[in-house]
């Protein structure tokens, strides 16, 4: 990108700034090819193609994690059944919110790790806590770099009869709670998630879950813009990963009727 | 720089069983160049009711003149003397008067307060610099020191302590929270109001 | 620039940092040291979550507690252990504390134009068997106290320490000086009451506490009886001790 406005390619660039001691066409900053940011390094960027909340709990049988099939740019709905549950060897769910690009990179880097310890065949598996460790690692280098890969991301999984759900981030922060929400879903969901999850984990049953988080998901519908009616649902435990077809949110919106600026306009 | 702490300075109150406590430090800085130990900024405003202004100087002398001026139109008026209450919403509503052009003081006040049935019940109370009441049960606390006063108070504060053990409470929270701000310090002084008496004391701080 | 050029201009707007909140304290007895940390992670007005340590046993005489950006607190941690697990393959033994706080130093002063950017104290046991707390900023100036408070509720917990501690302000009676130390029972009163207090006016203090005391070699139990929720964590019992006492805090 030229920063230079005398650089735009005005049919007569002297016709601007005619009057000034020194004109901007006369100074040598405006000599063609002399853009002092054309070869610069781009590094730190900004989400373009982006997520919304990822939700998970910890239940009964394992962990569960909900995630809508939105990718926005900016404003725009953009890609309306993107998949941003993603299934890590047998005992692992990563969800992701945030730059829709950076994650299908991590995608690309995890299935090359998963491929890669299985062809050594020593009878050992990545398990989510290993897959949350490699991950905290390759963000935490990335921010260190200036370079990160903006997403918040959740791991979750079930192995040796053992839950595990965990967050990790772009700057490479680190966290675990038997409940769990990025972006929005921090704000708006995990109130109403820590009531029900906090202190049950061990007798939560999986309907009582599901129901929770669908109920979430659908207030996170009503209130943040950047969501969608359709998300999928996935469940690790004891028998692996599971991710659901997408599922819709019923809603109602009668209640808008009566009030002004939300329904039809009736004075 | 903000002025609020130009010219540093703190002040707490403390409620104790039948007695209050107010007291300050007595540094006036200019940011961290000391001027004088001798900048008092509590003052009786009747013999039960004292306020203290922590914040920029000049506004200390100009609020001081301006509650000294309202309170006595009120004493004319009403033929009595102000409860410190009253004069709680007094300081807020002088204070708020100048919402966007504010004096830089956060008062504190501490008082006894006549009951219906004619006994004195502590009463204390702080604002913000425009005027915001915060009433409370233990204590209050303001000034460049205000965090540590906290932390301090918090720990060291509790029920129905007598006069002279509020004292000793009060001026220990006072001067290890001040000794740990740059901008308070040089000195202090604690007023303990009981039913019958108000005591004055000036302490000995560190001066560095 | 982290590759050392600044031939190119450019433009930046990540910031690679973040206040993780919580509080840390040590104190160092005569023949004992303190450490503890609440537990609550949090970012903005958010908690994060209510269990996330912040102190780590080090080895059987070292105590690690970190505060500030989490990430970097928890890389920083991992690099302390990795580097005394060398020491101990080395030399068959574990690194002395004076030894450890100057390789955390050097460790923190490494990464001089690029900080971590986490408030560290370490505590233990010196190899005299006498307490002892170190207290360190991001990049690496640190020194021996006998106690120190850092993180969101500094400036609430230090100045009640100097007055309870280094008994700050309070005149002795007559031929009776301040102790030097105090007994074990009366500093695990005040870490309790410090946090407590921060947790009333720190809205990023709060959760859970964890409480590790070490204990020289040969020194007894004394002040750790009929405490509740304590659990031994030292790997052999006849050279220095290390528990552990969780408690809650108010989660609001």
């Amino acid at each position: 990108m030229d920063h230079f406005p005398t650089n735009w390619g005005r049919p007569r660039n002297d016709a601007y700034d005619a009057y000034n001691t020194y004109p901007l066409h006369h100074r040598p900053s405006a000599a063609p090819g002399h853009d002092k940011f054309a070869d610069a390094v781009q590094r730190t960027q900004q989400p373009i193609v982006t997520g919304t909340s990822v939700l998970a709990i910890q239940y009964k049988d394992g962990i569960m994690m909900a995630a809508d099939n939105l990718a926005s740019y900016g404003s725009l709905a953009r890609f309306k059944s993107i998949q941003r549950l993603h299934a890590v060897g047998t005992n692992t769910v990563l969800g992701a919110s945030g730059d829709m690009s950076d994650f299908q990179y991590i995608q690309t880097l995890l299935d090359e790790l998963v491929t890669d310890e299985f062809t050594h065949q020593d009878a050992h598996s990545l398990g989510p806590a290993e897959v949350h460790e490699y991950l905290a690692r390759v963000m935490y280098s990335r921010r260190s770099k200036f370079d990160p890969l903006w997403n918040a991301l959740l791991v979750g999984g079930f192995k040796d009869g053992k839950r595990f759900l965990a967050y990790v981030d772009l700057l490479g922060v680190t966290y675990s709670a038997p409940s769990l929400a990025t972006g929005y879903g921090a704000h708006i969901a995990i109130p109403l998630l820590r009531e029900v999850v906090d202190g049950r984990q061990d007798t939560l049953t999986e309907e009582d879950a599901r129901k929770l988080l669908h109920d979430c998901m659908r207030v996170l519908f009503y209130r943040d813009a950047r969501s969608l009616d359709k998300y999928q649902l996935a469940k690790v435990t004891e028998s692996g990963v599971e991710i659901s077809d997408s599922i819709k949110i019923e809603t109602a919106w009668n209640f808008a009727e009566g009030i002004r600026g939300y329904g039809a306009q009736t004075q | 720089m903000s002025i609020m702490q130009m010219n540093g300075g703190s002040v707490i109150a403390m409620v104790g069983k039948d007695c209050v406590a107010i007291a300050s430090d007595l540094r006036l800085g200019n940011q961290s160049l000391g001027i004088s130990s001798k900048f008092e900024k509590i003052f009786p405003m009747t013999d039960r009711v004292y306020v203290g202004l922590p914040g920029l100087a000049t506004d200390v002398t100009t609020l001081h003149q301006q509650f000294r001026y309202r309170l006595n139109m009120y004493t004319i008026k009403e033929e009595r003397e102000i409860e410190p209450e009253t004069f709680a919403h007094l300081v807020s509503s002088t204070l708020y008067e100048k919402r966007f052009g504010p004096y830089f003081i956060e008062p504190v006040i501490a008082g006894l307060q006549k009951t219906p049935s004619g006994d004195l019940k502590p009463y204390i109370a702080a604002t913000d610099l425009i005027g915001c009441l915060n009433f409370a049960k233990d204590f209050v606390v303001a000034g460049t020191a205000s965090d540590k006063l906290f932390g301090v108070a918090e720990g060291l504060w509790e029920p129905d302590l007598e006069p002279e053990d509020l004292f000793e409470t009060i001026a220990q929270t006072l001067l290890n929270a001040v000794d740990r701000d740059a901008y308070s310090g040089w000195g202090a002084v604690v007023y303990v109001l009981t039913k019958d008496k108000v005591i004055k004391r000036e302490l000995k701080g560190r001066m560095d | 620039m982290p590759d050392g050029s600044f031939s190119n201009p450019q433009q930046r707007q990540f910031n690679p940092y973040s206040d993780n909140g919580g509080t840390i304290l040590a104190i160092a007895g005569a023949d004992f040291t303190v450490i503890a940390g609440d537990t609550r992670q949090s970012e903005g007005y958010s908690i994060q979550t209510r269990y996330a340590p912040k102190v780590f046993r080090l080895t059987d005489r070292a105590v690690l507690a970190v505060n500030g950006f989490a990430a970097d607190g928890n890389m920083f941690v991992k690099k302390v252990k990795q580097r005394l697990e060398w020491y101990r393959h080395a030399h068959a033994k574990d690194m002395p504390l004076r030894a450890i706080a100057r390789l955390i130093q050097t460790m923190l002063y490494a990464q001089r134009f690029f900080p971590y950017y986490v408030y560290n104290i370490l505590g233990g046991i010196e190899e005299d068997g006498s307490g002892a707390v170190y207290s360190f900023d991001p990049v690496g100036s640190y020194e021996r106290e006998a106690c120190r408070a850092a993180g969101a509720a500094q400036s609430l917990v230090q100045p009640f320490l100097d007055n309870q501690i280094y008994f700050k302000n309070q005149a002795a009676a007559p031929n009776q000086p301040h102790p030097a130390h105090l007994p074990l029972s009366d500093v695990l009163a005040i870490v309790i009451d410090s946090f407590t207090s921060a947790t009333e006016r720190h809205i990023e203090v709060g959760d859970g506490l964890e409480i590790y005391v070490v204990l020289a070699k040969g020194r007894s139990v004394q002040g750790l009886e009929g405490v509740r929720s304590i659990q031994e964590l030292s790997t052999k019992s006849d050279g220095d001790r290390v528990f552990v006492i969780r408690r809650d805090l108010k989660k609001d």
